[in-house]
């Protein structure tokens, strides 16, 4: 019965609302009165430079920082001043942060890896669930052609399978709102291609509203139906094609950015 | 001829109820020390033993000047040690070995001049560092059965979050996860297995109960789950060969168990699974 009431409020509302946000690092203010909401089947990109405050952005909006005004809303629940949010709403949740680095004496398999991903976490019997976890892994790690990789250590794998395996522990529950930091990071351009070709496959299957911080404005402009550029501020959001303009690039990056972009079209960089 | 009459003396040795109580005691002991050390061993707090060891001395040295009995004061102590450092390092951001460092080193300062005003001390500091298995009673036995019984049900309910946990934090607070919570529990359980583990290992060598079956256990396993049920098993194991050992050669307990350790890791070691870890 309460399950039923929340799917309905979900499918009304914005997946991501942000009012106002404003966000303190190391008692600097990292980013500031930024609005901005996120509609189901979108993949909304967050340029910017370094320290412009973009990973601060997605760590306040997931609980990992905390803010200091401003409030955030997922599938129509508050995320609380202390960071909380209802369990079944977590759930819809995944997040890849920008480095994924495991320490390689950890002992832990592709398997358990996205048996985490279906676990609700929290107190519970390590057996409960177990066969419709392993048929949920299984199918999971299918979709991104990794099932053979099943009982490999995660930390013995290439970047390009640990980010397959990475969207399997996404896709291995229904999710509704995918936060990406920089996840394709230190991909080839062969593993970046095809990470985002299951990406884009399953964020149409899915219905994932997306939310990735990017440097790649090529893919940006290829992938995302919106772009919002930050630099502690949002400086401007719309459409790839109409935002990323040199103006607003100027804005966003300052006056070196259109330099060096010049000089690398003139071939002189 | 000599080797049957030395298994005969065992096996007489092994009627004896102290024997059978220190047996029990190796068992609980290096079953707790092994499962709780294989998260210890991964979160990379190994030295939390060692320091809670040496912090012990302050308990011991208060229980005297309190005049209480040193088994009584110990465990507060240790929970309360447990709960200032977990407390430190969620404020201070400092590293952890650090962190222990100051607290071992300001309790062992704190505790030397406590000793300093109470004459007579050696016989209760003596069995702080060395410790006695033999010396195991009954209640002892209650306590640390009730407290294994603890450890699994706590790990056994929380071994997926303590999973994604050691895996990654962000991607774990991301899931609601409270990073605070779950560390300072498990902190103050294993600070309750050092505590009680003291009295039958000592100070000097509960460490081992707690790293040597991990990292042991590491070599071997190739999943999370085995390396948890690996560890308290050769915690166990170590325990029974290195008290049987003991008996043998009538060498002291706790030492022999802990060489006992050293071999089962020094075994795990040639085995062709920990070559990949070893390289």
């Amino acid at each position: 019965m309460h399950r039923t009431i929340d799917t309905a409020q979900v499918s009304e509302s914005p997946v991501l609302t942000v009012e106002n946000l404003t966000v303190y690092r190391e008692a600097r203010i990292a980013v500031q009165n930024v609005s901005f909401s996120l509609a189901s089947g979108t993949d909304v990109a967050i340029v910017g430079p370094n320290g412009a405050g973009k990973s601060t952005l997605v760590q306040a909006l997931l609980g990992i920082l905390p803010r200091q005004s401003g409030d955030i809303s997922i599938l129509g629940q508050p995320l609380s001043h202390t960071r909380k949010l209802p369990p079944h709403v977590r759930q819809q949740i995944a997040y890849l942060p920008q480095n994924f680095l495991v320490d390689r004496r950890i002992p832990i398999t592709v398997e358990e890896v996205v048996g985490l991903g279906w676990d609700r976490l929290g107190l519970q019997l390590p057996w409960s669930g177990k066969r419709a976890r392993r048929q949920a892994v299984r199918q999971a790690l299918s979709q991104v052609e990794a099932w053979h990789l099943r009982h490999q250590l995660i930390s013995g794998l290439s970047g390009g399978e640990t980010k397959r395996v990475l969207l399997a522990y996404c896709l291995v529950r229904p999710r509704k709102l995918l936060i990406l930091d920089e996840a394709p990071a230190g991909l080839d351009v062969r593993s970046e291609g095809e990470f985002y070709r299951l990406l884009n496959q399953f964020k149409q299957e899915q219905g994932w509203a997306i939310l990735q911080i990017s440097h790649d404005l090529d893919m940006v402009r290829r992938q995302c139906d919106r772009v919002i550029c930050l630099n502690h501020t949002i400086r401007c959001q719309g459409s790839p094609n109409d935002t990323l303009s040199e103006d607003n690039l100027s804005k966003t990056y300052g006056f070196e950015f259109v330099r060096y972009r010049h000089s690398c079209e003139r071939g002189n960089v | 001829m000599t080797i049957q009459a030395d298994l005969t003396r065992v096996i007489e040795l092994f009627q004896f109820p102290f024997m059978q109580r220190a047996l029990m005691g190796g068992v609980l002991t290096g079953a707790m020390g092994g499962l709780l050390g294989s998260f210890t061993i991964l979160k990379q707090l190994s030295f939390f033993s060692e320091a809670l060891g040496d912090a012990a001395l302050l308990g011991i040295s208060l229980g005297l000047l309190l005049g209480l009995n040193s088994s009584i004061i110990l465990l507060p102590f240790a929970i309360l040690f447990a709960l200032m450092f977990s407390y430190l390092l969620e404020h201070t951001k400092l590293w952890t070995d650090a962190l222990l460092n100051i607290l071992c080193s300001s309790s062992l300062a704190l505790a030397i001049i406590i000793l300093s005003f109470i004459g007579e001390y050696k016989g209760s500091i003596d069995s702080l560092l060395f410790g006695d298995i033999l010396a195991v009673q009954t209640p002892d036995l209650i306590f640390n059965a009730l407290l294994l019984v603890g450890c699994v049900v706590f790990l056994g309910l929380t071994l997926r979050t303590q999973m994604m946990l050691t895996l990654h934090e962000p991607m774990a607070i991301a899931r609601g996860i409270s990073v605070s919570a779950h560390r300072t529990a498990f902190i103050v359980l294993l600070a309750l297995v050092v505590g009680v583990s003291i009295k039958a290992i000592g100070v000097l060598l509960v460490s081992a109960f707690v790293v040597i079956p991990a990292c042991a256990a590491r070599l071997l396993s190739r999943n999370f789950t085995t390396h948890m049920l690996f560890s308290a098993g050769i915690g166990a194991l170590s325990a029974v060969i290195g008290i049987v050992f003991s008996a043998w050669f009538n060498l002291p307990s706790g030492p022999s168990i802990v060489v006992m350790q050293l071999a089962v890791f020094l075994i795990a070691m040639l085995c062709p699974r920990a070559q990949g870890i070893l390289e």
